[in-house]
């Protein structure tokens, strides 16, 4: 077996020194992760440019869009004002009480026995209420002038009732009189009554109930 | 292995070198990036609901731009149906042509009160109108055609009484309301 002799076992000692230097690793380890670092920064950098692109571009956009929206709300407070305004008028027309269907259901209900002398209605004055109030004063003949009053009473409320809500008529007087009257060549007893009707107009829950955006007035059509 | 003097002196200035690369890298690089990214994201979440809401606010506009036209027709044709000027001055001489087309010669307009309304632009004013002689049916008429006519009125009471020399007639007094321009 031929004997070797390595002449260079110092050199090779040094390179292989050389090549272990923890420094020099130390220094190419740190040289790989700035590297990472570096790439990490480019690619935070183009994410950071990108949102900031969009916050751009959005800011763009919304300056345009604000003045926009400011007149558009002026215009909306405007054009609400006005259709608020529409509606409330149309409401108030809408909620009249009308009298004409009163009077004539009471011209087709008095017989020829009963002479009115006073006639009376009046709408309530404040809006939390809708109870109209019809006062009628008169004089009753017949034979049995108080029946022939509570026939006309009755006959009001039943006539007054196919057209109106919560109609109630009640005797506030009803008196025998002294005169006799003649009719038909008879002599009738008379009494004098006195009758007063609450009653208010059909469906006043929908009166009162907000009316759409824009729609014409009702008119009621009365006889 | 043991490393020298010469070599842990390298080390330590590396090692310092590195903390101040570390420190300047996330403090003075990374740092004020993500600060301006997490500032724009920020900004994006603050903006879109702005947008979003402008958006809106434009269409809601649009919309209720289609609508009012009706409603703002109705409310100044109402309107234009009150003459200009004072109203003691054309309403009551209106009342009494009014009822003379219903062949009630005779009636007198007397203001009671005023007030305001709610709708802008008007005010409610009161009207005593008394008809000295009238016979129920005419009469029923007229407050017919005046219920029916004059939207911007209404029949606030009625009083009719028998006259006592002439049976066939009633005095009527009507009290009415009517929106006049303010």
């Amino acid at each position: 077996m031929p004997l070797h002799v390595n002449l260079y076992h110092e050199v090779q000692r040094q390179e292989l020194a050389r090549r272990r230097d923890p420094l020099r690793l130390g220094m190419m380890g740190l040289g790989v992760i700035a590297v990472g670092f570096v790439a990490y920064y480019f690619v935070v950098l183009e994410q950071a440019h990108e949102v900031t692109t969009q916050y751009e571009a959005l800011q763009d956009e919304f300056s345009k869009l604000d003045p926009k929206a400011k007149a558009a709300k002026t215009r909306e407070d405007e054009l609400n004002t006005e259709i608020s305004a529409s509606d409330t008028l149309v409401k108030s027309i809408d909620s009249r009480f009308y009298w004409a269907p009163v009077l004539d259901q009471v011209l087709k209900t008095v017989p020829r026995t009963v002479q009115l002398t006073h006639f009376s209605g009046s709408t309530p004055n404040s809006a939390s209420t809708t109870v109209n109030t019809v006062e009628i004063t008169g004089i009753s003949s017949a034979i049995e002038p108080r029946k022939e009053a509570e026939a006309l009473r009755t006959a009001l409320n039943t006539r007054l009732g196919t057209q109106f809500d919560g109609v109630n008529a009640m005797f506030k007087t009803l008196d025998d009189s002294d005169e006799i009257v003649m009719l038909d060549g008879r002599r009738l007893a008379t009494a004098a009554f006195n009758i007063e009707i609450k009653l208010q107009a059909k469906d006043p829950a929908a009166v009162a109930a907000a009316p759409a955006p824009a729609r014409n007035p009702k008119l009621v059509a009365a006889q | 292995m043991k490393l020298d003097q010469e070599q842990i002196k390298k080390i330590a200035l590396a090692s310092l070198l590195l903390v101040a690369l570390l420190y300047g890298y996330f403090e003075f690089l990374l740092g004020p990036l993500q600060t301006s990214e997490k500032a724009a994201t920020n900004g994006i979440a603050t903006v879109t609901p702005q947008i979003t809401d402008a958006k809106k606010q434009i269409n809601r506009t649009s919309q209720l731009e289609k609508q009012a036209p009706e409603a703002i027709a109705l409310l100044s044709n109402l309107k234009d149906t009150i003459p200009d000027g004072e109203p003691i001055a054309w309403f009551p001489p209106k009342m009494t042509d009014f009822f003379k087309s219903h062949g009630i010669d005779k009636c007198t307009t007397h203001l009671v009160s005023e007030g305001t309304d709610p709708t802008p632009g008007l005010k409610r004013m009161v009207w005593s109108i008394d008809i000295p002689k009238v016979g129920f049916v005419p009469l029923g008429t007229a407050i017919s055609s005046l219920e029916n006519e004059e939207p911007l009125t209404t029949i606030l009471n009625v009083t009719i009484d028998a006259l006592r020399e002439d049976a066939e007639y009633q005095h009527a007094t009507l009290t009415i309301s009517t929106l006049v321009k303010s």
